[in-house]
């Protein structure tokens, strides 16, 4: 049994280190930064056709709609 | 101002980012390392002298084991996530002074070593998940803090509030100076009468207990939480006239008190019980966890009574916005 120690330990040991390691990875990749554009860009979405008569060859910015932020 | 995740970084300079990323990492990391160490801690629990010889000989195997573990894990967590700490104390007691960060500091060495030491004889108590406990606890309280100020200097400040926010929190500050001081005093002098006159094991535990009861986390958040509350009530609200924002102080100082006295309380009754022994080191961070928390949710009362009341006639208003 203590055999089995020796090795589910090391592994347990193992995983907390990458878990730690992609948390970190993932802070300074700034994937916190912004918790909630993401999930309103589907709200905010710019639905006029790019193509429009009338509205010239260059088409509006893309987020040309989206209110600022607070 | 809308609610948003605390742990998003908002509208902030570079430096502030960079700053509020690494206390997240800090936090973050503190509490993924305290549940492992609490983890590696429980077979310390259930052992017992009654226990057959044979499963005692396995169980105290499988226990040193997990104590260097837990000393791995724990070590980490000392070096990188408590930093500020060690900056604050050193800092402070360069200059002669004693801030909030020197029981903290005392606190997690007088655990850690004796662990360690532990650890090495193979024979003893450890502490590490009490470490690892005080330290995430003590990260939440202070990125709770760092939210608040750092939302308070991004949205526009209210003159009348931060006047206010001056005068209280150098009060708040004495009056916590004293307070860190007699408590440190007093866990010397438990630890001292434990390990001389009554039970040397427990001399330890009494005074890890007693520093972390005399961190004053919840003290250090009672205004800068309750000012940024009301300042995000008064972003909320609207323009303000002038009995308003008199009204918005009025709240803010009567909510301060409250938060100030709610934490001197705690400390009072926590103090004596820590002193007899009758508080387990992990049972004072969790305590020192949840008066932390009521602190900061007595301000967002404040801040969702404010909006409700103002908010009724308001709302068209906003609706029309979004």
């Amino acid at each position: 049994m203590t055999a089995s120690l020796f090795l589910l330990l090391p592994i347990a040991l193992a995983f907390v280190v990458l878990i730690g390691a992609l948390f970190w990875w993932a802070i300074f990749a700034g994937q916190f930064d912004d918790a909630r554009s993401a999930g309103e860009s589907i709200l905010m979405d710019d639905d006029t056709p790019l193509s429009a008569p009338g509205r010239g060859s260059s088409p509006p910015a893309r987020d040309a709609r989206v209110p600022p932020g607070d | 101002m809308r609610a948003i995740s605390i742990f998003s970084t908002p509208v902030l300079s570079d430096s502030e980012r960079h700053r509020r990323r690494h206390m997240l990492a800090r936090l973050g990391l503190a509490w993924l390392a305290m549940m492992q160490v609490m983890m590696f801690a429980f077979p310390g629990y259930v052992r017992h002298e009654g226990m057959a010889p044979d499963n005692l000989e396995l169980l105290d195997q499988a226990i040193f084991l997990m104590n260097w573990i837990s000393l791995l894990i724990t070590v980490p967590v000392i070096l990188y996530c408590a930093q500020p700490v060690w900056y604050g104390a050193f800092r402070r007691l360069a200059q002669g002074q004693i801030s909030m960060d020197v029981p903290v500091a005392m606190g997690i060495v007088v655990a850690f070593i004796p662990s360690a030491w532990s650890t090495w004889a193979g024979k003893g108590e450890v502490y590490f998940d009490s470490v690892a406990m005080f330290v995430a606890f003590l990260l939440t309280a202070r990125y709770l803090e760092l939210c608040a100020r750092q939302t308070v200097e991004a949205g526009g400040a209210n003159a009348q509030l931060e006047a206010f926010r001056t005068s209280a929190s150098a009060r708040a500050n004495r009056a916590a100076f004293w307070f860190v001081s007699i408590q440190v005093i007093l866990a010397l002098v438990a630890g001292a009468v434990w390990w001389f006159y009554i039970d040397r094991s427990h001399a330890v535990p009494v005074m890890v207990a007693m520093f972390v009861m005399s961190c004053p986390c919840a003290m250090a958040m009672a205004v800068p939480s309750t000012v940024s509350a009301a300042h995000a009530a008064a972003i909320a609200s609207g323009p303000l006239n002038e009995s308003e924002i008199t009204s918005l102080v009025e709240t803010a100082r009567r909510v301060t008190r409250q938060n100030l006295y709610g934490s001197v309380v705690w400390h009072l009754l926590m103090t004596p019980l820590a002193a007899v022994g009758l508080v387990a080191p992990w049972v004072a961070a969790i305590t020192m966890l949840l008066s932390s928390l009521a602190v900061a949710g007595n301000a967002w009362l404040l801040y969702r009574r404010w909006v409700n009341r103002a908010g009724a006639h308001a709302w068209p208003e906003a609706a029309a916005q979004v």
